[in-house]
């Protein structure tokens, strides 16, 4: 727990505020703004793996090439190819969540109430997210704000890819009656979109409701005119993620490790450091330090590389 | 009271040439061909219910998609359907607005569950015991060494479920998800299946021997529990849900030895 040794500031370059990330704007992100540091359960204290005693440092120094030269590019791309496919379903999920919101925003103009029957309209794009980021994404579909549908008080439409099988649908109890219904509106993949109205990755977590593994959920806020009715999104698993990021990881020669906004290891290229566990915990990231981070990569993804010396 | 426990163990000689368990035979001779798979459905669907992912009163999807969700042939679906209904938790009524309905009574008496408690032998509870103590041991001190702000705030709303429960499906619902959270809280979903499989195996029965005034001390047992993960103590998680599962298969034992022989 102790702060791990940091390379001086003038050795890392002038650090950029997160919240500073550059606001790419994404193609079919409702927003290019960050995730905020508080896109996992926690809060921003929760965001460094180096957020130890004393961080007046920042995870994304190295994005302001300062004195790194090639080594900080090689990170920043290193990273990039992986957020960039995550951004990718999330621009397919943002698609998804703006069909959604033009369904809502028709029912509103036949001047009723959304209808669980008309959510079915979008099967077709759902299977269509599946097919296209059949790499990534294992399940997807939208969550409807408690009260935003005329015949359901709350409304699950998530869907899976079966083995070539087309799409299963995913049943939860969500009767708030019952002594254990699945309130999704407590998950941060529902949570975070709504509060920041923003998109957010939630996760890695075990997801026992749906896909049964480590996974990730991607989401982005739905909203019908000017106002939160649900999200849309995407699980991603974890496992998946792992395989794209580790040649990666591996090509830098060195110790690197990729971690998420809420500081879990999401890969590793060393057995000294385990996937899962805050890196903030593990005695192997001690010595490492952020190589790239929000603001290296264009996206909206909170993660960051961690790197050790040469 | 761990010291009890492990004596029986003790007292058991391990690999006797006693006659076959019949958990044993259960798991080791049990058909792995068709009837296998629709035996898994079925067990995937009573999981479902033990844990109120599938509501008492809900209409299970039509047999063809529930089959193809499964994936496996509707014949299959059928006899895994059959099985449900045999053990009460499936209803099926024809015609309109017929179909499958799921079967689940929140308040189930005591004496429905009394006769599973007689088909586990005291040798198969004690090792359900070891089997529990020992994943929910692993989970609790991986979640103490991994568990972040946002995964305690969960299991404490769940403790509080508990302390607000008052029947015996209540209870055993929301004892059944922390354990299960604590396990996806150590960031493993084998752990987490693992607990899943278990409760739904012998969840019903856990909350059997309890009484009234011993239910806000069993509480209690998990609250501690979760200050342990919470103040990143390993080794007195795992010590604490160790007890915790060991009293509780303690209580099992002594209400299956009471039964009166029939």
């Amino acid at each position: 727990m102790s702060g791990p040794p940091r390379p001086t500031t003038a050795e890392r370059g002038a650090p950029v505020p997160v919240a500073g990330a550059e606001p790419t704007a994404d193609a079919g992100l409702t927003s290019g703004a960050d995730l905020g540091p508080d896109a996992g359960p926690g809060s921003g204290a929760d965001l460094g793996p180096d957020a130890g005693p004393g961080s007046g440092e920042d995870p994304g120094s190295d994005a302001a090439a300062g004195s790194g030269g090639g080594w900080d590019e090689r990170c920043a791309a290193v990273l990039a190819d992986v957020t960039w496919r995550v951004e990718q379903v999330l621009a397919a999920v943002a698609a998804l969540g703006e069909e959604a919101a033009a369904i809502a925003a028709q029912a509103g103009r036949a001047g009723r109430l959304l209808r669980r029957t008309d959510l079915t309209a979008l099967r077709p794009t759902v299977a269509g997210v599946l097919s296209e980021h059949a790499d990534l994404a294992v399940g997807a579909g939208v969550v409807l704000a408690p009260g935003a549908l005329a015949d359901a008080p709350r409304c699950i439409e998530w869907w899976w890819a079966d083995q070539g099988a087309g799409l299963s649908q995913l049943y939860v109890d969500l009767d708030p009656e019952s002594a254990e219904f699945y309130d999704y509106t407590t998950t941060d993949w529902y949570r975070v979109p709504e509060r920041t109205g923003h998109p957010a990755v939630a996760g890695p977590y075990v997801d026992y409701i749906c896909t049964h593994q480590y996974t990730f959920t991607v989401s982005v806020p739905v909203s019908v005119e000017g106002r939160f009715a649900g999200v849309a999104g995407a699980d991603i698993l974890a496992a998946q993620v792992e395989q794209l990021a580790l040649p990666g990881l591996s090509g830098l020669g060195r110790t690197a490790v990729l971690v998420s906004g809420t500081g879990r290891v999401i890969a590793s290229n060393t057995a000294g450091v385990l996937p899962g566990v805050p890196a903030q915990r593990q005695p192997g990231c001690a010595e490492l330090v952020p190589a790239a981070g929000p603001g290296a990569t264009p996206g909206p993804l909170p993660w960051t590389l961690l790197t050790g010396p040469a | 009271m761990t010291g009890s426990l492990s004596a029986r163990q003790a007292a058991l000689p391990s690999p006797a040439p006693a006659p076959v368990p019949s958990l044993r035979a259960r798991s080791l001779f049990a058909p792995i061909d068709a009837g296998g798979r629709a035996e898994t459905v079925a067990r995937r669907l009573i999981q479902a219910i033990r844990l109120g992912l599938l509501l008492d009163g809900e209409r299970l999807p039509p047999e063809s998609a529930l089959a193809g969700q499964f994936g496996v042939s509707p014949v299959t679906l059928r006899e895994a359907l059959a099985t449900l209904r045999t053990m009460g938790l499936v209803e099926t009524r024809r015609g309109r607005g017929g179909g499958s309905f799921v079967r689940a009574p929140q308040g189930r008496q005591p004496a429905h569950l009394e006769r599973p408690l007689r088909l586990l032998s005291p040798h198969e509870l004690r090792d359900i015991g070891d089997h529990r103590a020992a994943v929910a041991g692993a989970a609790a001190k991986l979640a103490a060494e991994r568990a972040l702000g946002g995964d305690v705030t969960t299991l404490r709303g769940h403790v509080e479920r508990l302390y607000g429960a008052r029947t015996l499906t209540e209870r055993r619902r929301a004892d059944a998800r922390i354990h299960i959270e604590i396990a996806a809280a150590a960031q493993s979903p084998r752990l987490t299946r693992q607990e899943m499989d278990l409760w739904s195996e012998v969840g019903d029965l856990v909350w059997l021997p309890v009484t009234e005034a011993q239910a806000p001390a069993v509480a209690g047992e998990h609250e501690a529990l979760i200050d342990a993960i919470e103040s990143q103590r390993p080794e007195q998680a795992r010590l604490l849900a160790e007890r915790h599962v060991l009293a509780e298969t303690e209580r099992l034992l002594d209400l299956r030895l009471r039964l009166p022989a029939r």
